[in-house]
């Protein structure tokens, strides 16, 4: 990392101590002041070519670090990594249960509030709209909601093998990873058809 | 997750930054090498800084998330704070570790760690229940429901810690949990009157055509999907 010529002594370990009892002059950096101050002070000084850098004052040298650090590359940079089943099924695991969840937690919050809205929201009426649909329709909406609760399920059982200490090693978890695929293609239809 | 909509903002990012910056010092008293020199020098300035757009960046900008606030604690130039010795993290993680031989570290990280696992576990046999029973009792089917609310709310408050940190948004993390917390009660509320009102979720999802206990393929229409009478039981019970 670039180091700014701040000037600053070291400071001793009751120094430090003294500074952290009393959490006053922490220099907090952020947004407001960062890339104003970053372009005041790289402006404010006129030099000569190969004139060394100026020293920067402490307000000025964290604006310009954090200036600097909204550029670095972001880690872990997912998008270079290949895909594999390891790390694909461990984030469609989270996808799932995620969309899962939502689902239900739309589905319940609605059902609470519906009186005061004057919805519908019933089973009944649900059922009766479902009802309706066109055959391709049920069998596109329930396996949309299948896929996601065959495999979230799958893999879950997955994840407490995993809590007993089995099945742990690389072998195993392509094993049982295309298992889990295996069983969530099949049951996922077979959902959406019955 | 962020990273995969990151990757290419530090260019666009640098590409905003680097033209205000790097936009030359005019000068009063020098001539024309001067400014040569001062875009020169400023270059060198950003470099160094480190603010220069980089050849290797090369990806198309796309202005979707931007990075957060940068906290910096202490001055640019010390090293990351030594936490305080904790003896929850040292000697006793390792007398828990012994007196509960799991993934336990504090009585706290237990109850954490250990929770979310009891609930995965409960919510095999009660997932299971209904496609084996054919349908559940209305009590099962009201534990089912919570079960999977309680579920829910954690993998939600896992994410709000992953993706949300609390260094840089501390306000944020803060009330996106509280904001869970009030729709955890609101879903819950509304469970209640599901479970109370309507016909449980075993005997909705029946109702809704989304799983039928009664084999056959309904979705041709060679069978007609008849759902119990568990959800008027549902009522009953819990009216009693």
């Amino acid at each position: 990392m670039f180091r700014f010529s701040t000037r600053r002594t070291s400071r001793t370990p009751a120094q430090c101590a003294e500074r952290k009892r009393k959490k006053t002059d922490w220099i907090e950096c952020n947004d407001s002041h960062s890339i104003g101050a970053a372009k005041a002070v790289l402006h404010s000084k006129e030099l000569s070519c190969g004139e060394p850098i100026p020293n920067v004052s402490p307000d000025d040298a964290c604006a310009i670090l954090v200036a600097q650090r909204k550029q670095r590359p972001i880690s872990p940079h997912l998008s270079i990594y290949q895909p594999q089943l390891t790390w694909y099924g461990s984030a469609a695991n989270r996808i799932t249960g995620s969309v899962l969840s939502v689902g239900a937690y739309g589905f319940f919050a609605a059902y609470a509030v519906a009186p005061a809205f004057g919805w519908h929201f019933d089973s009944a009426t649900i059922a009766a709209a479902f009802s309706g649909l066109p055959a391709a329709a049920k069998f596109g909406i329930k396996l949309a909601v299948a896929l996601p609760f065959s495999y979230h399920s799958w893999n879950g059982i997955r994840h407490l093998l995993w809590d007993t200490g089995k099945a742990l090693d690389i072998k195993d978890v392509y094993r049982t990873g295309y298992t889990v695929l295996g069983l969530t293609t099949i049951s996922a239809i077979y959902l959406a058809m019955v | 997750m962020a990273s995969l909509f990151r990757s290419s903002l530090r260019t666009s990012t640098a590409m905003a930054v680097v033209p205000k910056l790097s936009r030359p010092v005019t000068t009063t008293s020098a001539a024309a090498i001067a400014v040569k020199c001062t875009r020169m020098k400023n270059l060198g300035v950003l470099a160094r800084a480190g603010m220069a757009k980089k050849g290797f960046h090369v990806s198309a900008s796309r202005k979707i998330l931007p990075a957060g606030p940068q906290v910096i604690q202490g001055t640019v130039n010390d090293a990351a704070e030594v936490p305080d010795p904790n003896a929850t993290h040292g000697s006793y993680h390792w007398s828990f570790e012994r007196v509960f031989p799991s993934h336990t570290h504090a009585f706290s990280s237990m109850l954490a760690n250990t929770l979310p696992k009891l609930i995965s576990v409960a919510l095999v046999p009660l997932t299971v229940a209904p496609f084996a029973a054919g349908s559940i009792n209305p009590v099962t089917d009201a534990i089912l429901g919570a079960t999977i609310v309680i579920h829910s709310h954690i993998g939600f408050e896992s994410m709000v810690i992953d993706y949300i940190p609390h260094r840089r948004y501390p306000t944020l993390r803060k009330g996106a949990l509280w904001a869970l917390k009030g729709a955890t009660v609101l879903v819950l509320v509304g469970l209640y009157e599901f479970e109370t009102n309507d016909v449980g979720i075993t005997e909705g999802l029946c109702s809704f055509r989304l799983v039928s206990f009664q084999t056959g393929p309904v979705w041709l229409g060679l069978a007609d999907a008849k759902c119990g009478d568990d959800g008027v039981a549902i009522k009953r019970v819990w009216r009693a």
